[in-house]
Formats: structure tokens, C-alpha cells, sequence
């Protein structure tokens, strides 16, 4: 791991550790609802101050918290045409999949590559330092993953290449 | 399974099916290119009919291909009144003159399996026989710069198939080599870039030691190499590529290498395009395996809710059904 990157996990797991402190709140506005207030945003006086964390231009996590809820949004490294296309291919993967991840948010917010809307529900019926655990995870393995499918794309072509001059020779 | 081959698999299946018992059949299947072909008996079972639809006869007609299946199909062609309707060009197998030997049927069979390359390969072997008769006729501009000497007099005709709707294929004849141009489209833009990944290898390929003699492959998008520049109705846009070969005396220099060439080259485009499509398949089954990996590892947030047996005050237990 380069040396760049744990500091900037280190920093997302102890900012989201500290944000991840939240209760059960019903919604001020309407009766007998009970809203992730940082999506409706109809009581201003429940949202905390957001947080960017980021690493370089391109990397960078932000997170919006609550009395009720968090928002976390990653913007993944894309440093050319191949890699934007497998990121956005990746993510819209997990996004189309997000009832399986309970925790993903089915549209990023503008600006990022994906989000995570965590409810006091969901700190509630699991664990808070595995779901912490599990943002930070899915940051080193995606940059790895796209990096990996971007060889893996090159190795082939190079092989198809090869295989279809060499028959000329 | 690296490359693809230039044989159609079906035909030569059927047909060796077919030659050891003869019996009846109508079978329509397609190749590469939008190529149908229909393969039926009439009112014997012995006379079988095989015909090909293919989007550039016109083209290849032009070009002296019904001449070329003439001579390779001698015999068995169809004339063009005989031609099962819909169908470009027909040809009939009677069943009782094929030869009895197993090597003859076989050299037989595969020969008519390779029904469409032949037909393609036309306008190729026209090209390849302008390029010696312009060879010949080549004096060597001693004295006079290349620039005095005038581009029109050493260059052949430019012949032009359109084997799909938006692509073609070009193929000129020089003094000393034969350049063959294809026109390529990218329907999605994740095509285009893998597409692009693609071809620069085609390109980088050559400086490879073991590949000194493999023609010389160049790329451009959007602009269209200076050959064909002059072409009304080219598209330039962002989705289409192009992809010049140049294929040297030694890729055609007996006949044997000349039909090996021809047959690599006339798959270049299915070949690109069937490893993009591969591609995306792996792509897609790697992001599946990882997206199941990450779920696992979500999974393990939720704490594991121990199951404990229950019973009732006098000792019996709960079964669930």
C-alpha cells in the first residue's frame, strides 16, 4: 500500500467512527414519519457540519452526517478514458444491486462516484466497526479492482494482437 | 479459442453428415457480416442446393467474383437465371458425383465450407494481380525526385467492399505492396475505448522481433487515412475507426501464403469486435465475483443471532416445518 493511502483511510475510518453516533428521530415536520434527515432535509438544526476528506483531486470522500443519518459519498480515481468507463461500469454494477447492500445509496450525489446512506437502523442492527470496516475495504479493493481489470485488458489485447499478426508470418 | 475461423462449421457438419447418407433438409443460418445462407435438397435427395446472401455482392461482383467461383466450384455454380430467389449465388452438389474417396470428400467438403470466404476473396487476388502488373511496368525514378513522380500512375484501382451497412473495406494496389483499409464502426462508447486499447496493440504489436514480417498495421480515428480521403460520404465521427494494412510482396508471394492472407484479413473485423464483446463479458463476470465478495464482507456487520434450542416445560422441543 502506498504511503499516501493509509494515512487517507486512517483519517475516513476515524472521521466516519466519530460521526456514526446516531438515534432514533422522528421527523419534526411531518407526524409519524421518521425520515433520514439528511436526505429530506427539512430541519436544518439536525444536520452536522459535512466533512471532505480527500487525498488528491480526484479521491475524495465526503461525509454528511446527522441526528439520524450519514452520508457518505466517494469519488474514485479515474486518471484516464478506460478507467472512467470501468468505474462508472463497476459502480452502476453495485448500484443496480443496492437492495443487497442495504446501506448504498442508489444514485451518487453530483460530483462522486457512489454513495452510502447509513440510518440509525442500520448502526442499530449491525455492527457499527464491521460497517466501518466495510467502507474502508471496499475503497482499497476498488481502486485495486479497476487497476486490475484495466491489466487485464491490456494483457488481452496484447495476446489478440500477437495471435492474429503472428499467423501472417 | 484465440482466433476465429474462416470456415463455416455448419456447412461442413451437414454436408459431412449428408455425403455418407443422403437424405432430405432445409436449413437457413447465418455467418459473420449479415451473411445468410440456405441450405436445401429439391426434388431429390441427392441434389443439394447451397445458397449465400451476402450484403456486397454488387461489390464483389465487380470485382470478377463469380468468375473466381467459377473456377473454384467449377461445375457446381449455378448461373445467375438458376439463383434461388432472395439469394445472391447459388451452387448444387449432386450427391452421386462426389468422389468415393474419404480424402477427396473431405478436400471437398472444406472447400465448400469455405463458400463465403471465396466469394470475398475476389476483389483481393484482382488487387494481388495488379499489384505484379504494376510492378512490372515500374521503372525506378532515377534521377527525378519521388516527389516529381506522379501519385496516379503507380497506384491501382481502389476497390471499395461494403460487407456491412456503415463499414468497408478498401483495397489498393501499389508497385510493391497492397493496402487494404478498413472502416470501422463503434456502436457504444465503451466499445470505442476498448476498441482504441485494442488497436494500439494491433500497432505497438510489430516492433516485436517475432513479428518483423506481419504487415504493417496503422490506426486512425475520426480523420480517414489520405488513401481514401477523397471518398465522398466517409464518416469522421467519433465512433469510427480506421485501420490500414499493408500487406508486402511476401504475404502474397505464392498462392498458397496469398490465400492464407486472405483469409486472416477478411476476419479482422469480426475478430476485433468478437474479443471487445469478450472482453466485456470477462469484465462483467469479474464484477460480479467482486460485488459477491463485498456483500460478504457487509454481511459480516450483522451480528449473528445464536440459535438456541427451545423447549417447553415438560421437556419436548419445537420442530419447524
Amino acid at each position: 500500500m502506498s504511503n499516501t493511502l493509509r494515512p487517507y483511510l486512517n483519517a475516513v475510518r476515524a472521521t466516519l467512527t466519530a460521526a456514526l453516533t446516531l438515534e432514533n428521530f422522528s421527523s419534526q415536520v411531518v407526524e409519524r414519519h421518521n425520515k433520514p434527515e439528511i436526505e429530506a432535509a427539512t430541519s436544518p438544526e439536525v444536520l452536522l457540519h459535512p466533512l471532505i476528506v480527500s487525498r488528491n483531486e480526484s479521491e475524495r470522500v465526503l461525509i454528511e452526517p446527522s441526528v439520524n443519518s450519514l452520508r457518505l459519498s466517494i469519488a474514485i480515481k479515474q486518471a484516464d478514458e478506460i478507467e472512467k468507463i470501468l468505474c462508472h461500469k463497476f459502480t452502476r454494477f453495485m448500484m443496480m444491486r443496492a437492495e443487497g447492500f442495504v446501506i448504498l445509496r442508489r444514485k451518487p450525489l453530483p460530483g462522486y462516484d457512489i454513495s452510502f446512506l447509513i440510518t440509525n437502523f442500520h448502526s442499530e442492527s449491525m455492527l457499527k466497526h464491521k460497517l466501518v470496516d466495510f467502507i474502508i475495504q471496499f475503497m482499497e479493493d476498488v481502486d485495486k479492482e479497476i487497476s486490475e481489470m484495466k491489466l487485464s485488458l491490456n494483457a488481452r489485447a496484447r495476446i489478440v494482437a500477437e495471435s492474429y499478426l503472428a499467423t501472417f508470418a | 479459442m484465440i482466433l476465429l475461423e474462416s470456415h463455416s462449421i455448419i456447412i461442413q457438419d451437414v454436408l459431412t453428415d449428408r455425403f455418407e447418407k443422403p437424405s432430405r433438409m432445409d436449413i437457413q443460418f447465418v455467418d459473420f457480416d449479415h451473411v445468410r445462407f440456405h441450405l436445401s435438397t429439391g426434388e431429390s435427395k441427392t441434389q443439394v442446393t447451397l445458397s449465400m446472401g451476402i450484403h456486397c455482392w454488387p461489390d464483389l461482383l465487380k470485382y470478377g467474383a463469380r468468375e473466381h467461383l467459377q473456377n473454384e466450384y467449377a461445375g457446381m455454380l449455378l448461373d445467375p437465371s438458376q439463383t434461388e430467389p432472395e439469394y445472391d449465388v447459388s451452387i448444387v452438389i449432386d450427391l452421386e458425383k462426389i468422389p468415393s474417396s474419404q480424402e477427396e470428400r473431405t478436400a471437398l467438403i472444406h472447400k465448400l465450407s469455405l463458400f463465403k470466404a471465396t466469394a470475398m476473396s475476389a476483389p483481393f487476388l484482382a488487387a494481388f494481380e495488379e499489384e505484379s502488373a504494376l510492378e512490372a511496368n515500374y521503372k525506378d525514378p532515377a534521377g527525378a525526385s519521388q516527389i516529381d513522380v506522379e501519385q496516379s500512375v503507380d497506384a491501382g484501382e481502389l476497390k471499395i467492399v461494403r460487407y456491412r451497412e456503415e463499414e468497408a473495406m478498401y483495397i489498393q494496389a501499389r508497385h510493391d505492396r497492397v493496402t487494404v483499409i478498413f472502416s470501422t464502426v463503434f456502436k457504444e462508447e465503451t466499445d470505442r475505448v476498448y476498441g482504441r486499447v485494442f488497436l494500439q496493440e494491433f500497432v505497438d504489436a510489430r516492433r516485436l522481433q517475432s513479428l518483423q514480417s506481419a504487415p504493417q498495421v496503422n490506426y486512425s480515428n475520426r480523420e480517414p487515412p489520405l488513401e481514401i480521403r477523397h471518398l465522398p460520404g466517409l464518416k469522421n465521427g467519433e465512433d469510427c475507426g480506421y485501420v490500414t494494412f499493408v500487406l508486402s510482396k511476401r504475404h502474397f508471394a505464392n498462392p498458397t501464403q496469398a490465400q492464407s492472407t486472405i483469409l486472416r484479413i477478411q476476419l479482422f473485423r469480426d475478430y476485433l469486435h468478437y474479443h471487445i464483446k469478450c472482453s466485456k463479458a470477462y469484465m462483467h463476470s469479474r464484477m460480479r465475483y467482486r460485488v459477491a465478495e463485498f456483500l460478504k464482507v457487509l454481511n459480516r456487520a450483522k451480528p449473528e443471532v445464536a440459535v438456541v434450542e427451545r423447549r417447553t416445560a415438560t421437556g419436548r422441543t419445537f420442530r419447524t416445518r
